[in-house]
């Protein structure tokens, strides 16, 4: 979550970065669908700095960042900004269709798979596991970004009531976060003061 | 699945529509609230059925947003699995491509500095949030509990990758060790 201020603007891109055209904008995208198992931001970085070259690391940090803030999937907010930046709303749609597609032909072939064996006791037994490992992924996935945060008692405080609102009082989430998200901004603007 | 009328892919649509703006710290933020919707509210599938398709959803590669194009497709077929993959990306989609421009205007704001350390927590509580709910839903046993717990740490403190872990999970659950 650190983005450097002095890092060359991420908008000014283009100078000395190509620009894709719209067909390598799509093959980029599907590639890092395509190949995205068990999470795709590593991927994501591999394919958009090192192969491509149509960011610089510091401005996939950055932007990683921002995307982070927006609500929506990380990596499809990703695809939003790029796709956008080098051909507008028809490359957001482009960057958006190539990240999309082929993770959702896989994973309705995964399910069609599983419902055509799903009667073996083997397969419930199996998915049955997978599920709770899956739970423990998440799990694990928010331990990650607890330990990579700045431990402050007003951000354990948020945290720890967006957890019990949904986890343990059932709320809706509408309500966790209308409430939440002015508190929260209030705690750090009166911290930074 | 059921049937795959229009008036069901209306409802899809706009139940994930309407949570798409939500999703603070991505889809994984979301899934207490997916699984209240889906099981409670609609009664689409039993909460063991959400979780079961959760899990199958992270076997695929890309965005984590396929655990809705699952539910989708358990509800209305692949005309549901697309309709629900769109609705819950659109909105979000075009609040991002409207907000590059406002947030490259921002970067000398303290403002920007102040709303991502504000959001941070809030998602960080929303993920333990879904783990919790899922981990609750998936554990009845003690080698459940036990194989959850693994698979945490796994993922936490090492730089394994998540496929792996549930594949040596379903290998686990055949072998009656869950």
């Amino acid at each position: 979550m650190t983005a450097p201020d002095e890092a060359a603007p991420v908008s000014s891109a283009g100078r000395e970065i190509p620009i894709p055209a719209r067909g390598a904008l799509l093959a980029g995208f599907l590639k890092i669908g395509l190949l995205g198992f068990g999470g795709v931001m590593p991927l994501a970085r591999r394919v958009l700095v090192d192969e491509r070259g149509w960011l610089t690391n510091q401005a996939f940090a950055e932007l990683i960042g921002m995307c982070q803030v927006l609500p929506g999937p990380n990596v499809v907010n990703l695809a939003v900004i790029i796709g956008a930046r080098y051909h507008g709303p028809l490359g957001a749609l482009l960057a958006l269709t190539g990240i999309l597609f082929v993770p959702t032909i896989v994973v309705l072939l995964i399910a069609a798979f599983y419902a055509s064996v799903a009667h073996e006791p083997a397969a419930r037994l199996a998915v049955g596991a997978a599920s709770a490992a899956a739970a423990g992924l998440i799990l694990g996935t928010a331990l990650r970004l607890a330990i990579h945060s700045r431990f402050v008692s007003r951000s354990i405080a948020i945290a720890t009531l967006a957890f019990v609102g949904v986890a343990i009082m059932h709320w809706p989430l509408f309500w966790v976060i209308a409430v939440l998200i002015p508190v929260a901004i209030f705690l750090e603007w009166r911290a930074a003061r | 699945m059921n049937g795959s009328g229009g008036d069901v892919l209306l409802e899809l649509a706009w139940r994930f529509a309407s949570l798409s703006l939500f999703a603070i710290g991505g889809i994984n933020a979301l899934l207490p609230e997916i699984q209240r919707i889906v099981v409670d509210v609609e009664r689409w599938m039993s909460a063991p059925d959400f979780v079961e398709l959760f899990a199958l959803a992270q076997l695929a590669p890309g965005p984590n947003a396929m655990i809705v194009a699952l539910v989708g497709w358990k509800v209305a077929g692949i005309p549901g699995a697309l309709v629900s993959t769109a609705a819950v990306c659109g909105p979000s989609s075009v609040v991002c491509y409207l907000a590059v421009k406002g947030w490259d205007r921002m970067r000398t704001s303290k403002w920007r500095a102040i709303v991502q350390q504000a959001l941070a927590p809030i998602a960080i509580g929303l993920v333990f949030a879904s783990g919790y709910t899922l981990a609750r839903t998936a554990d009845h046993t003690p080698g459940a509990f036990v194989l959850t717990a693994i698979a945490a740490a796994a993922i936490a403190f090492t730089r394994v990758n998540p496929v792996w872990v549930l594949g040596a999970a379903a290998l686990c659950g055949i072998a009656g060790l869950a």
